[in-house]
């Protein structure tokens, strides 16, 4: 039996060495993985009875803050959003049972004070017992511009960004479906567990900010970029012309290509850009080739992750690539922005930024600075350049089409700007191509003014809209009224300053 | 005729006192006991501390009462199992007192309760060890053991009687007490095969039974194996005691392989079980649900996944150093006293804490099994191989449910968890090891083989009726039948 017995013993020493094994995995391998599970709740709770300091906009409106708690004797302090839905996409939420997002979480620490810059800071007021070092967060996003952003949109689902093209900073950002974090956090556990699942399973997703989260087709907006590849591979120029047609039939198959309803269109480039023809835009793609086509879309930073100071950023996408070359027609479709072609809302801000800004784009951020608790800076985001995917003579031309586009094109019935400002803008209608529901698309349009020295650049995107008999749901029409809104408060309305 | 001195016997004879090696594991105990006493008072001031910031006012009363709870212990020890290990005490007390500390640091409503099950657990304990004073005794009473065993098993089923918590079947509510029969069911068990497989482990062994081409053991020999894997099935449908059941299987087919050195029992205890397992996860939902929840948590983080993900989240957090005791949130996982308290201190103590935990698991099973090496009786082999593998086992069946190794069943953590049946019954399991290792002592002549109590009372009534009969001048009945006893 002694045997047996010493066989026990071995197999018994096995069992615990793998729960020796597994307890360092958990402890030690996969501690930063857990520790950074959006719902683990752990560092919160630590950090739940310590002061918390505010998130403030440009204009000096808090949307983030600690208020004393009074319904949970356990907690001292509950986090307040006091802008309700407005900058729930940017500042996330802090709870105790569900986890921390967006500048909550990321920038936990700041707000708590337990950055190392802060500790060290800290440290003489530590000694004096004072345990509130809470550091604030200040965005470069202004409270009525997101304010003006949210009524502009009017409760319909979409996405509205502006942004300041010469440095990345982002003005205003807002989009439909959001949710109030109020309404959960800082309630009793199952009214708010009740709440999440509910915003969880609610159609279109508001826990996710539609303008930086999601992306969708873009339409003909894409033709900017379209147009940019074209132009700095000089298979596009200012004198390239088109006839006029109303089919085209691509290499490898025998499905003609059509323009918007069908319609005959053609001209010289400015022409073309201002008609939002497709045909020529799919020729160009055919023209440029998969490798050109594909290496232009990179240059601009489509497939790429949004380099945004926001967690979980979404990443625009030309679409599959494999084969392309085997399926010339999806090439050609894509270069007018259909198809597989999805574009993330800020992106496209971004593109027009590029335009605007002579062809470079600029890193986005919402993050202007943050601060300790006396007040001193302890990090200012300097602007940075992300791509220059244009050269300053392919963007000046490019603006040159898109001042087009708004005087005599597609935006020619909706972006005439107050004090005779001249904007430049490109509009898309994305056909979903949804069988069941032929009419359904997504309305874009960017845009950006002054046209000859850029403050603001923009894209707004009503997503879903449905076209009726009478109304066509075109970027132009619908997008295009709420970019001229933005753009006439920013610059000669209340919102005006300078 | 001379019948005197009865019990003077050729291992121990003409030496009164206990060999140095003995007296040396007693120091040795009494040393680590009093080392387990003040490192769980200094952790129940740290808890205190790291939780409301003050050293709590009773800690001398606390530390008081903790010392002389485990010196009582020891003094018995040392009083009626003199030749006894010197580690197994000390390694339940330190358990018992991080245990302790944890509980009254998550919830301390329950720390009155279970200081008050802590008192009962010693004390008995200290009875076990008195009045257990011979291995001998278990195994006379062995059929009387396997049928309390199987009441104890059955008795949650019973209606009015079972109460069903969290799912599982397995608490008993009479009147104001409420218990978990199982974990006494576990020792009776472990004592009725120990005793049943010493008898016929060559019979069992033997394989005389043939069945076409296999060789089997006699039907009515392997008997017991079926009912006990019948038994392993009601408790597993019948309780939804899917941990309980493991234990209770593990246990019966360890014995059965070391007592027979037949590795086939191991091989057909798995078939078995795995069959029955595979049979309850396709035909029960909460089966079903404890093995998604194995595979992926992630599933369904707010509901079913919640308590296994928080607990890994608290591992996480704990880091190499732990939290800190007091300083973590071992509260976010639901019933972080009972099943959990592993993942409790994995927060709080951190990973050396929770190794600390797992090699005190270590050294009780080595402890425990080399206890069955040494000794030479077979019953006591056995006894001792069952009585180990049952805190081992279920401490791996708890332990690798909480770091997701197995998918989790509800058992709890031997000395550790809350619970007044766990401590008490592990505690008689503690005892009964400690038995089994003095009586080792004393064959191997470590110390006198003095009588016991109960031995001394025998023989003197046996020499008051010889006195009574040779004044009467009759012959002697009571000698005679003891001497054929004895033969």
């Amino acid at each position: 039996m002694n045997r047996a017995i010493r066989q026990l013993a071995v197999g018994l020493m096995a069992c615990y060495v793998v729960l020796f094994a597994a307890l360092n995995y958990w402890q030690v391998g996969q501690k930063e993985e857990l520790d950074a599970k959006f719902d683990n709740t752990r560092a919160i709770l630590r950090e739940f009875n310590r002061p918390r300091g505010n998130i403030i906009t440009e204009d000096g409106v808090v949307v983030a803050q600690s208020l004393p708690n009074t319904t949970d004797e356990n907690l001292d302090f509950t986090r307040d959003y006091p802008t309700g839905d407005l900058f729930s996409n940017v500042t996330g939420y802090f709870t105790k049972d569900f986890g921390a997002t967006q500048l909550e979480r990321t920038h936990g620490d700041v707000l708590v004070g337990s950055t190392a810059a802060q500790q060290v800071r800290g440290l003489g007021d530590l000694l004096e017992g004072n345990v509130d070092n809470a550091g604030s967060v200040q965005l470069t996003m202004r409270y009525d511009a997101q304010l003006a952003a949210k009524f502009a949109l009017g409760g319909r689902e979409g996405s509205v960004v502006v942004i300041d093209p010469t440095t990345g900073a982002i003005i205003a950002m807002f989009s439909n479906p959001t949710y109030d974090p109020n309404t959960f956090v800082g309630q009793p556990f199952e009214t708010a567990q009740q709440v999440i699942t509910d915003l969880q399973n609610a159609p279109g997703n508001p826990l996710l900010a539609n303008a930086y989260q999601e992306r969708y087709m873009p339409g003909s907006t894409f033709k900017v970029i379209t147009t940019g590849i074209g132009l700095e591979a000089g298979v596009l120029s200012r004198e390239t012309s088109f006839p006029d047609e109303r089919e085209y039939t691509p290499p490898q198959t025998n499905d003609p290509i059509q323009n918007y309803n069908g319609s005959l269109c053609g001209g010289d480039m400015a022409t073309v850009f201002r008609r939002s023809c497709n045909i020529p835009f799919a020729k160009t793609a055919i023209e440029l080739g998969v490798e050109r086509m594909v290496e232009g879309t990179r240059a601009w930073g489509i497939d790429e992750k949004l380099p945004i100071d926001l967690p979980r950023a979404a990443t625009s996408t030309f679409g599959n690539v494999e084969n392309l070359d085997q399926q010339l027609p999806l090439l050609a479709i894509r270069g007018f922005g259909q198809s597989e072609d999805q574009m993330v809302p800020l992106h496209m801000a971004m593109v027009a930024g590029a335009v605007a800004n002579g062809g470079q784009m600029m890193k986005p951020y919402v993050i202007d600075a943050t601060y300790d608790r006396a007040g001193r800076v302890l990090d200012r985001t300097s602007p940075d350049v992300w791509k220059t995917p244009i050269s300053p003579q392919t963007a000046a031309l490019e603006t040159e089409f898109m001042i087009g586009v708004v005087e005599s094109g597609t935006a020619s019935c909706c972006l005439d700007l107050a004090g005779g400002i001249q904007a430049a803008a490109k509009t898309g209608t994305a056909e979903l191509g949804i069988a069941s529901n032929p009419d359904l698309s997504h309305a874009w349009i960017v845009a950006f003014a002054p046209a000859e020295a850029p403050r603001f650049a923009v894209a707004v995107v009503l997503t879903n809209v449905q076209s009726t008999d009478d109304v066509a749901a075109t970027g132009g029409r619908l997008a295009g009224p709420i970019a001229e809104g933005m753009l006439d408060y920013l610059l000669t309305g209340e919102g005006a300053r300078g | 005729m001379t019948h005197a001195p009865a019990f003077d016997d050729e291992y121990g004879a003409g030496r009164r006192v206990p060999s140095p090696i003995a007296r040396r594991r007693r120091n040795t105990e009494l040393t680590l006991v009093v080392m387990a006493a003040m490192i769980t008072g200094a952790a129940y001031a740290v808890a205190a501390l790291g939780t409301n910031a003050e050293i709590p006012p009773g800690i001398v009363v606390f530390v008081g009462i903790l010392l002389a709870l485990l010196l009582c212990a020891h003094i018995v020890v040392r009083l009626v199992a003199g030749g006894a290990d010197g580690t197994l005490l000390p390694l339940a007390a330190i358990l018992h007192g991080v245990g302790f500390v944890m509980i009254t640091r998550l919830d301390d409503r329950l720390a009155g309760l279970q200081a008050t099950w802590s008192l009962v657990a010693i004390a008995v304990f200290v009875l076990t060890l008195l009045f257990v004073q011979r291995t001998t005794l278990l195994a006379r009473y062995r059929w009387l053991l396997f049928l309390a065993g199987a009441l104890l098993l059955l008795l949650p089923m019973v209606p009015g009687v079972g109460q069903t918590f969290n799912g599982a079947r397995i608490w008993v509510s009479i009147g104001p007490i409420n218990f978990q029969p199982g974990e006494f069911a576990k020792v009776a068990f472990a004592i009725f095969f120990a005793a049943y497989l010493a008898d016929r482990r060559e019979l069992i062994a033997a394989r005389t039974w043939k069945v076409g081409p296999i060789h089997l053991p006699e039907p009515r020999y392997i008997a017991p194996i079926i009912v006990a894997w019948a038994f392993a099935v009601v408790v597993m449908i019948g309780e939804r005691d899917l941990g309980s059941s493991l234990l209770f299987f593990t246990l019966f087919v360890v014995m059965m392989w070391v007592a027979t050195e037949r590795v086939g029992y191991l091989l057909l205890g798995v078939v078995l079980f795995g069959g029955a397992a595979w049979f309850s996860w396709s035909q029960f939902d909460h089966v079903q649900t404890r093995v998604s929840n194995w595979i992926n948590p992630w599933d369904d983080p707010l509901d079913k996944g919640y308590q296994i993900i928080q607990a890994l989240y608290g591992l996480a957090d704990g880091g190499l150093l732990g939290t800190g005791l007091g300083r973590g949130n071992p509260n976010q996982v639901p019933e972080a006293q009972n099943d959990f308290i592993f993942a409790s201190i994995g927060e709080e103590f951190g990973l050396f804490g929770a190794t600390a935990v797992l090699m005190s698991y270590v050294l009780i099973v080595g402890a425990g099994l080399r206890i069955a090496l040494r000794t030479e009786r077979t019953f006591e082999k056995l006894l001792a191989t069952g009585l180990t593998t049952i805190v081992g086992v279920q401490a791996f069946i708890i332990i690798g449910g909480v770091l997701k190794v197995i998918p989790l069943t509800g058992i709890t953590l031997p000395f550790v968890s809350y619970g007044g049946s766990s401590l008490v019954s592990n505690y008689i399991l503690l005892a009964l090891l400690i038995r089994v290792s003095d009586s080792a002592a004393r064959r191997l002549g470590e110390l006198p083989d003095d009588p016991t109590t109960g031995e001394r009372w025998q023989a003197w009534r046996l020499a008051r009726q010889i006195r009574r009969a040779e004044k009467k001048g009759e012959p002697p009945a009571a000698v005679a039948a003891h001497d054929e006893a004895g033969a």
